[in-house]
C-alpha cells in the first residue's frame, strides 16, 4: 500500500474553493444548453470571494508546509492568494460586458479559476515539481483564454503563440530545475538550496541550472530578452484576458522569481545577480523605447508592460525586507491599473466595433466621461504621478533600491519612467483631441455597468493606494517578511 | 479653522467636482471662480494674523504614511506665504478672465485651474520632502493637460518639450529625496527639517536641476517660449505668473536651506548664469516680433534675476528676490492676459499688425501704461522697490556684479518701452483698422484689475511684504551665509 501524503485541508481551502468553483460552474452548465450562460460568471466570481475569505480569514496564522512538503503556507501565499481572487472578479466584471460571455460565460469563468488556481500554487510552491506544475496549469489555462474568441484570428493567432513560445518556455525551466537536480539532488527548495551552498561555485551544472530556471521564469514576466511574445499576445487576446494576464499572472510569476531567488538559489547570489541587473536595465530601456513608438493602445500597453517587469526587477534584486515589501506593493498596485486600463479598452472597443488605436480613441475621452477621466488616472499611475497607488509603488521600490546601494539602478527606473510619461502623455492627448470627432456616438450597451463598476473599483483602488497607502504597505510588509527571513 | 490643509484641500477637492460633474459652461465657471476667491479671502485672513517672527505657521503635522517617515507636514512663512497671496490673486484673475473669454468645454479648464492652484500651495507650504514632491509634480500634470487639450496650433510639440524638461529634472529629484529621506538617521524620515546639511553633491544638483529647469535658468529655457505662446492667455498667467514661481521658490526655501555649504560652493555659477540669463532674456525680448515673446523672455531675465538675487546669499538679496517674484507673478500674468486679449479682440499678438491702439481706447492705453510702467520698474514702482534691494545685495557682494545687473535693468526699460509703443502708438496696424476692436471694458478689465491693483497697492507700501518676508528669508539663507563668510 501506498503511503498518502498529509494533506491540511484547512491550509490549501483557497484553492479547494477555486477548483470546486471551477467545477460547480461547468457542472451548471451542463444544464444550460442554448440558455445566457452569464450566469456562470456570477457563479465564478463567487468562487473567487469565497476563496479570498479563506485566505484573509488565516492571514496571520502561523506559516505550515503541506502536501508531502509540496506547498508552503504562509504570509506571502496569502497575499498571492488575496491579489489573484482580486484580480480575478475585476476580470470577471469586465468580461460580463462581453456579448460572446452568454455563450460561453461558464467555460470562460472555469477556465479562468483553473489559472487562479495555478497563480496562487506557484506563489507557495516548496519544489521545483509543484513549481512547474503550478506554472503548466496557469500557462495552459491561459493559452486556451486568449484563444477563446473562435471568430477572431488575432485571438487564435495570441492564443498559439503563446502556446508555442510559453511551452518553450516552460521546457527551458524544466531543463535548469533538471540540472539544479543533477547538481544538489533535490528538488526540494530547502535541499537545493542546501546542495548549492556547498556545491563547487561556478560549476557549470550550477550555473545552467539556475540561469536556465531564471530564464523559464522571466519568460513568464516578460522580461528581455524573452518579451518577444508579450506583445502580440496582449493585442489578440481577448481584453479583458490582456488585463488579468497583465496583473494577475505578473503577480504569481514575480512572486514565485522572488521565492526562488530568496530560497533555492539564496546561497549562489554572485550567479544570479549580474544577470538579474542586466536583464532589468535591458528591459526597462527596450520597453519603454518601443512603447514610444506603437499606435495600438493595446500594444503600447503591452510594451508598458514590459518596462514594468523590468521595474519590478529592481525590488527583486534588491530583496531583502525592504525590497520584497516593495515588490508586493508595486504588483499589488500595478494590478487595479492594468485591469482598469484594459477595461476601458474593452469599452472602446465596444463602442467603436475595432482595435484601439491612437487614432480611433481620438475625442473619445469627451463621449464616455467616466471612462476617459479613469483611463486618465491609471496613465498617470502606470507613469508614477503622486497621488496614485503606481507612484507609491515607484517610490517604494527606488526607495529600497537606494536605500541598498544600488541608486544607479533607480535612476535607470528614473529616466525609464520620463519616457514613459511621454507615450502615456500620446494617448491622453488623442482621447481628448478637440481637433477631431469621434466617431462613436456612446450608446447604453447591455451589460456596461459590470465593466463601469469594475473600473470604478479599480480606480478607488488606485486612488486609495496614492492617498493612503499606509494599510497596504504594512500587509505587503508583513507577507514580505517570509522572503526576508530567507533560509 | 482654517490651516494651509484647507487652503490645499479646497481648490483640490473643488477642482476634482468641477473637473468630473458636467456643469453648463457658465456655472463651472462661476463655482471655480467662488472657489478662488474664498481662497483669496483665506489668504488675506492668513495676512492680518501672520507674526513676522514666529515662523512657520497655519500648519498641520499629522501622520501620513509611518512606515515611510512620511508626515503631512504643512504651514506658512513669511515668503511662503507671499508666494500663496500672489499666486490666490493670479489664479482667481485667471479664472475670471477664462470665465469672460469663454471657450469649448470649459468647465473642464476651470476644474484643472483650480488642481494646479491646490498643487502650488502645496508646494509653498510643504514642511516634507515627500509632501513638497507631490505638489512640485502634481502641478505639472492639470497644467500639460491644459496646454495640450486647449492650447494653440503648435501645441504638441510644446507639450513634448515641457515634458521632456521637467520631467526629467522632478524624477532625478525624486531620486535624490528618496536618498535624503531614506538615510536618515535613526530611521525614515522625510521632513525638511531632517535633510538639513546631509546631502551630497550628486544630491544637490538633483534638486538644482530640478528647480533651474522649472525657473527657467539659463540655458534650461527652452521649453518655455513655446509652452507660453501656445497657452491660452489664463494659462499662461498662471504658468508664468505662478507655476515658474514654484522653481525660484524652491532655490530659496528647500536648496539653499538644506545645503548650505553646496550652496555657498556654488554660488558664484548660479550667480553667473543669473546674470547671463537676465542680459539676455533682456535682449531676446527685445527682439520679439509678438507681445507674448516679449513677455515670455521678459519672465525668463527676471526669474533669473530672482536666481540671481537668492545666491547673493544675504538678507537683501533674498528678500529682494521673494518681493521681485510677488512683482512679476502680478506683471506678467496682468500682461499675459492683456496681450491674450489683444490676441482674441485684434486677431493677432504681431506688432506689425497691431498699433495706434491708445487712440480712443483710454482704458486700454492706462492699464496698458500702468502695467508697463511697474515693469519697466520706475522709481517708486514696487518693482523698483524689488529690483533695487536685489542690485544693494549685489553692489555688497561686488561692485561689478551691481553694475552689470544694471545694465540688465536698462534693458529691461528698453524692452517694456517698445511693446508699449508698438501696441498703443506709432501706426495704426492693418488688424486695428480692419476689426476696430473695442476698448478694454468689464470681464476682461476685471480680471486684469486687481492685479494692477495690488501692484500699485504694493508700490505705496512695499513694507507690508518686506516686514512680513524679511525675517523668513535671513533665515533661509542663514546656513549659506555663514558657510559662505566662512570661506
Amino acid at each position: 500500500m501506498i503511503e498518502s501524503p498529509n494533506v491540511d485541508v484547512l491550509a490549501i481551502a483557497p484553492e479547494i474553493a477555486l477548483l470546486v468553483g471551477a467545477s460547480l460552474v461547468l457542472m451548471v452548465a451542463a444544464f444550460l444548453r442554448g440558455r445566457d450562460r452569464g450566469i456562470g460568471i456570477v457563479l465564478g466570481i463567487a468562487a473567487f470571494a469565497v476563496s479570498a475569505g479563506f485566505a484573509i480569514a488565516a492571514w496571520g496564522d502561523p506559516p505550515t508546509v503541506t502536501i508531502a512538503e509540496a506547498l508552503q503556507v504562509d504570509q506571502l501565499t496569502q497575499a498571492v492568494r488575496i491579489l489573484v481572487a482580486g484580480c480575478g472578479i475585476l476580470t470577471l466584471l469586465v468580461a460580463l460586458g462581453w456579448p460572446r460571455m452568454r455563450e460561453a460565460g461558464a467555460e470562460y469563468a472555469a477556465i479562468l479559476l483553473f489559472a487562479a488556481t495555478g497563480m496562487t500554487l506557484i506563489a507557495g510552491s516548496n519544489s521545483f515539481v509543484t513549481l512547474f506544475v503550478a506554472l503548466e496549469l496557469f500557462s495552459i489555462s491561459l493559452y486556451v483564454l486568449c484563444a477563446f474568441d473562435r471568430t477572431s484570428k488575432a485571438s487564435l493567432e495570441s492564443g498559439f503563440k503563446y502556446l508555442v513560445l510559453g511551452t518553450i518556455g516552460s521546457i527551458i525551466l524544466v531543463y535548469g530545475a533538471a540540472f539544479l537536480y543533477g547538481a544538489t539532488g533535490s528538488f526540494q527548495f530547502d535541499g537545493v538550496a542546501a546542495g548549492l551552498a556547498e556545491a563547487e561555485p561556478g560549476s557549470w551544472l550550477v550555473v545552467l541550472g539556475v540561469v536556465l530556471v531564471l530564464a523559464g521564469l522571466l519568460f513568464k514576466i516578460g522580461a528581455l530578452p524573452f518579451h518577444m511574445w508579450v506583445p502580440d499576445v496582449y493585442e489578440g487576446a481577448p481584453t479583458s484576458i490582456t488585463g488579468f494576464m497583465a496583473a494577475a499572472t505578473k503577480i504569481a510569476a514575480f512572486v514565485a522569481l522572488a521565492r526562488v531567488i530568496a530560497e533555492p538559489l539564496a546561497p549562489v547570489r554572485d550567479t544570479w545577480e549580474p544577470v538579474l541587473v542586466a536583464v532589468a536595465v535591458a528591459t526597462i530601456i527596450v520597453g519603454n523605447v518601443a512603447a514610444l513608438v506603437q499606435d495600438n493602445v493595446k500594444r503600447m500597453l503591452a510594451y508598458s508592460s514590459i518596462a514594468a517587469a523590468g521595474f519590478g526587477l529592481i525590488a527583486i534584486i534588491v530583496g531583502g525586507e525592504a525590497g520584497s515589501r516593495a515588490l508586493l506593493f508595486y504588483l499589488a498596485a500595478y494590478a487595479p491599473m492594468a485591469i482598469g486600463a484594459f477595461a476601458v479598452i474593452t469599452l472602446h472597443e465596444r463602442d467603436h466595433h475595432g482595435t484601439t488605436t491612437l487614432d480611433s480613441i481620438r475625442a473619445w475621452g469627451f463621449e464616455r466621461p467616466f471612462a476617459g477621466l479613469a483611463m486618465v488616472v491609471f496613465l498617470l499611475g502606470f507613469a508614477g504621478f503622486p497621488l496614485t497607488a503606481g507612484f507609491l509603488g515607484k517610490f517604494l521600490v527606488a526607495g529600497s533600491a537606494v536605500e541598498s546601494g544600488w541608486a544607479w539602478l533607480a535612476v535607470v527606473g528614473a529616466i525609464g519612467s520620463v519616457i514613459g510619461i511621454a507615450y502615456y502623455l500620446r494617448v491622453i492627448l488623442a482621447m481628448y483631441d478637440r481637433s477631431a470627432r469621434s466617431g462613436v456616438h456612446a450608446a447604453g450597451a447591455p451589460g456596461l455597468a459590470s465593466v463601469s463598476i469594475a473600473i470604478a473599483l479599480c480606480l478607488a483602488l488606485v486612488i486609495a493606494g496614492g492617498v493612503l497607502p499606509g494599510i497596504g504597505i504594512d500587509w505587503a510588509g508583513e507577507a514580505a517578511r517570509v522572503l526576508a527571513a530567507g533560509r | 479653522m482654517i490651516t494651509a490643509t484647507t487652503l490645499i484641500t479646497v481648490p483640490l477637492i473643488a477642482g476634482i467636482v468641477i473637473l468630473i460633474v458636467p456643469f453648463a459652461q457658465r456655472l463651472a465657471g462661476y463655482l471655480a471662480l467662488l472657489v478662488a476667491l474664498g481662497m483669496v479671502g483665506a489668504v488675506v485672513g492668513f495676512i492680518y494674523r501672520f507674526q513676522p517672527m514666529a515662523g512657520y505657521q497655519f500648519g498641520d503635522d499629522a501622520e501620513w504614511i509611518p512606515q515611510l517617515g512620511i508626515r503631512w507636514s504643512v504651514g506658512l512663512d513669511g515668503v511662503g506665504l507671499a508666494m500663496t497671496a500672489v499666486t490666490a490673486l493670479v489664479v482667481a484673475c485667471a479664472l475670471g478672465y477664462g470665465l469672460w473669454a469663454g471657450r469649448d468645454r470649459t468647465h473642464a479648464t476651470f476644474g484643472l485651474i483650480l488642481i494646479t492652484e491646490a498643487f502650488l500651495f502645496l508646494v509653498f507650504a510643504a514642511r516634507d520632502l515627500f509632501v513638497f514632491y507631490v505638489g512640485f509634480e502634481g502641478m505639472l500634470i492639470p497644467l500639460l493637460v491644459l496646454l495640450a487639450v486647449w492650447g494653440g496650433e503648435d501645441r504638441r510639440r510644446a507639450t513634448v518639450q515641457v515634458v521632456a524638461y521637467t520631467a526629467f529634472g522632478t524624477l532625478l529629484m525624486l531620486v535624490a529625496i528618496l536618498w535624503l529621506g531614506l538615510t536618515a538617521p535613526g530611521g525614515p524620515d522625510f521632513s525638511m527639517a531632517a535633510a538639513v546639511g546631509r546631502g551630497n553633491d550628486l544630491v544637490f544638483w538633483a534638486f538644482a536641476l530640478a528647480f533651474a529647469i522649472k525657473s527657467p535658468l539659463f540655458p534650461l529655457h527652452g521649453w518655455v517660449l513655446p509652452a507660453y505662446r501656445q497657452s491660452s492667455p489664463e494659462v499662461a498667467a498662471v504658468l508664468s505668473g505662478v507655476a515658474s514661481k514654484a522653481g525660484g521658490f524652491a532655490f530659496l526655501a528647500v536648496l539653499v536651506p538644506l545645503f548650505p555649504e553646496q550652496s555657498a560652493r556654488y554660488a558664484w555659477l548660479f550667480i553667473a548664469l543669473g546674470l547671463i540669463g537676465f542680459l539676455w532674456g533682456a535682449l531676446l525680448a527685445f527682439r520679439q516680433p509678438d507681445g507674448r515673446g516679449v513677455i515670455a523672455y521678459s519672465s525668463i531675465a527676471q526669474m533669473s534675476f530672482v536666481v540671481l538675487g537668492i545666491f547673493l546669499l544675504n538678507a537683501q538679496g533674498s528678500t529682494g528676490a521673494t518681493f521681485q517674484m510677488v512683482n512679476h507673478a502680478l506683471v506678467s500674468a496682468a500682461l499675459f492676459l492683456l496681450a491674450g486679449w489683444l490676441e482674441t479682440q485684434a486677431g493677432s499678438g504681431d506688432f506689425r499688425k497691431l498699433g495706434g491702439l491708445a487712440r480712443s481706447r483710454p482704458v486700454l492705453a492706462t492699464v496698458a501704461l500702468v502695467l508697463g510702467m511697474a515693469a519697466l520698474a520706475v522709481p517708486g514702482s514696487s518693482v523698483f522697490a524689488s529690483e533695487f534691494l536685489i542690485l544693494l545685495a549685489a553692489f555688497a557682494d561686488a561692485w561689478w556684479l551691481g553694475a552689470i545687473a544694471s545694465v540688465g535693468i536698462v534693458l529691461a526699460a528698453m524692452y517694456m518701452l517698445r511693446w508699449i509703443s508698438a501696441v498703443l502708438h506709432e501706426r495704426e496696424g492693418d488688424l486695428v483698422g480692419q476689426l476696430r476692436p473695442p476698448d478694454l471694458r468689464s470681464g476682461a478689465l476685471l480680471a486684469i484689475l486687481p492685479l494692477a491693483l495690488a501692484l500699485i497697492a504694493l508700490s505705496v507700501a512695499p513694507a507690508q511684504l518686506t516686514e512680513r518676508v524679511d525675517p523668513s528669508s535671513q533665515m533661509m539663507v542663514a546656513g549659506a551665509y555663514g558657510e559662505k563668510e566662512a570661506r
